[in-house]
């Protein structure tokens, strides 16, 4: 009897288990967003718009901001304006020649190092490629998340 | 048969139950405000409630039109403005009075056995409101929305171990958009609402099942009672504090109406920003502290605020009659007023 009881139970349990498992576990992946990424090649400028030590705003693909520096002759910069503590967009002080992060006050230099304030590392950057004289970079462009 | 009878057939009702559940005897400490304070976060909940489903008639979750929306709410619909600011002011309070009442059951130790679990449920409540605080504050979809957000996404992914997937959870993509939008809505007008009264009912029932604890005061001592029903008496008293709040709110309402900054742009951060002021500590904590201590402190406090009863316990156990629990708790009341202070006159 006891054995026939047992046997009764996981009868029950384990098919309603089994389906509720699948049921969450369906639910889980269904809110749980794709990371889909394409890396893309945009042209961002031509070498004799940006002086040296100069530096120019642009916008990726996606609307995002970034900043390009022309470090030296032949070498250009293209530094993520998105601070690396939390995620704020940081601003371009011209006269100070640094990043300044308005959201806890991170500061960095016009290489993307942090200079102060709590931002773990320095700012990312994008790989860069001169073809002759024109600037491009490469960025991780992110589809739509649902579609639209 | 009478209509009496008939309806007594066919929906009965259980009259000694209900005048039995109605005047639970309640001891009469109670009759002080300070311990009133309980049931002031529950009316400002149901004046959420109400305010809330107003505004959902004319609140559009979409990034390209929420701003919009809200601007209608605010400057078109009729009593938009108010109904808005008794909305916003609310929650202030609602957060208010739960600090209150959090400070009130701490140092009168009344979250010992048996009511750790009031306790516990009474913590989880107090995370849901904040919660509903942060979401319902980015569904304006302003400057201080998006930012929000996006620092609120951020201090989840740093968490360790499942950070990323909460963040990825909760923006519902790789950036802020009409998924995080969709998600925080949702969150905000159903998912919390419906834990929160969940969480409520059994925080009330298990008031109602071991009772409030007593407390005697001297004054009372010579009184020929020692509680008073709930109904009427406390039941009054209850209708009275809400008369008061709602004109409370009206007020707060009338003199500062809530505004509307800026729409959001997510490619520039305003130069002074702010969150609002309940998370104004966390925030001056982030400021002077690098990231994985930045975020392992507010992880660490909700930690502590969830095992209190015991760990209170165990310093009464080890320590006794030396009111640890009493000093760690001071400690950390002035700790977290130094840093709001610091966030409102610092920069
Ligand atoms: C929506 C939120 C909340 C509501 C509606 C609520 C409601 C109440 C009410 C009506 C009481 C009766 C006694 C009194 O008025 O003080 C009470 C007691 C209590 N509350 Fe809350 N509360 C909330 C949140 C909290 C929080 C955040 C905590 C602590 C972290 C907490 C811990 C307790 C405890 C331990 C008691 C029992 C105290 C005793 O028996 O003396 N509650 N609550
Ligand atoms: S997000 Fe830039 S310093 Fe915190």
């Amino acid at each position: 009897m006891e054995r026939r009881k047992f046997l009764n139970s996981v009868a029950i349990f384990v098919p309603f288990g089994t389906a509720l498992v699948g049921f969450l576990g369906m639910g889980i992946r269904f809110i749980t967003p794709y990371k889909r990424e394409v890396e893309r090649r945009i042209f961002t400028i031509h070498l004799d718009e940006l002086k040296l030590n100069a530096t120019q705003q642009f916008q990726d693909l996606r609307g995002k901001d970034l900043m390009l520096v022309r470090t030296s002759d032949r070498e250009v910069k293209a530094i993520s304006t998105t601070c690396t503590h939390l995620g704020c967009s940081v601003h371009w002080q011209a006269d100070k020649k640094q990043f300044f992060c308005p959201c806890h006050q991170g500061i960095f230099d016009t290489n993307g190092k942090v200079v102060s304030g709590p931002p773990p590392r320095s700012l990312d950057s994008y790989r860069v490629e001169l073809e002759g004289d024109n600037v491009f970079i490469y960025f991780m462009d992110k589809p739509s998340d649902n579609g639209i | 048969m009478g209509f009496k009878n008939w309806l007594q057939t066919s929906f009965p009702i259980n009259e000694e139950a209900l005048v039995s559940i109605s005047s639970e005897p309640i001891p009469n400490h109670l009759k002080r405000w300070w311990w009133a304070l309980g049931g002031t976060p529950l009316i400002l909940f149901l004046i959420q409630a109400f305010t809330g489903i107003l505004l959902i008639f004319y609140y559009v979750p979409d990034p390209d039109k929420a701003y919009e929306s809200v601007k209608y709410i605010t400057f078109t619909a009729k009593f938009g403005w108010l109904i808005r600011s008794i909305h916003r002011w609310a929650s202030n309070l609602m957060i208010a009075t739960l600090l209150l009442h959090m400070i009130r059951v701490f140092f009168t130790q009344t979250f010992r056995s048996p009511r750790e679990f009031n306790w516990i449920f009474g913590v989880i409540l107090f995370l849901i409101t904040l919660i509903f605080g942060f979401t319902g504050y980015s569904l304006v979809y302003e400057q201080m929305s998006y930012w929000a957000m996006k620092v609120g996404t951020g201090i989840a992914a740093a968490t360790p171990f499942i950070g990323n997937w909460i963040s990825d959870f909760m923006k519902g993509g790789s950036e802020i958009g009409q998924n995080t939008l969709t998600r925080f809505f949702l969150f905000h007008v159903v998912i919390l609402p419906f834990i929160a009264i969940l969480a409520i009912s059994l925080h009330i029932y298990l008031i109602r099942t071991l009772g409030v604890s007593t407390l005697e005061f001297k004054r009372d001592v010579n009184e020929p009672k020692k509680t008073f029903p709930f109904f009427p008496d406390h039941f009054y008293t209850e209708l009275i504090i809400v008369t008061i709040v709602m004109a409370i709110l009206i007020t707060l309402a009338l003199l500062f109406p809530v505004s509307l900054g800026e729409k959001a742009n997510p490619n520039v951060t305003p130069l002074h920003i702010k969150p609002e002021w309940y998370f104004y500590p966390v925030f001056r904590w982030l400021k002077i502290t690098n990231l994985e201590v930045g975020i392992l402190g507010p992880i660490f406090f909700i930690l502590m605020l969830f095992s209190w009863p015991f760990l209170d316990r165990l310093f009464e156990k080890y320590f006794p009659g030396k009111e640890i629990g009493f000093w760690i708790g001071a400690g950390g009341l002035i700790t977290i007023n130094v840093f709001l202070l610091w966030e409102v006159f610092g920069h």
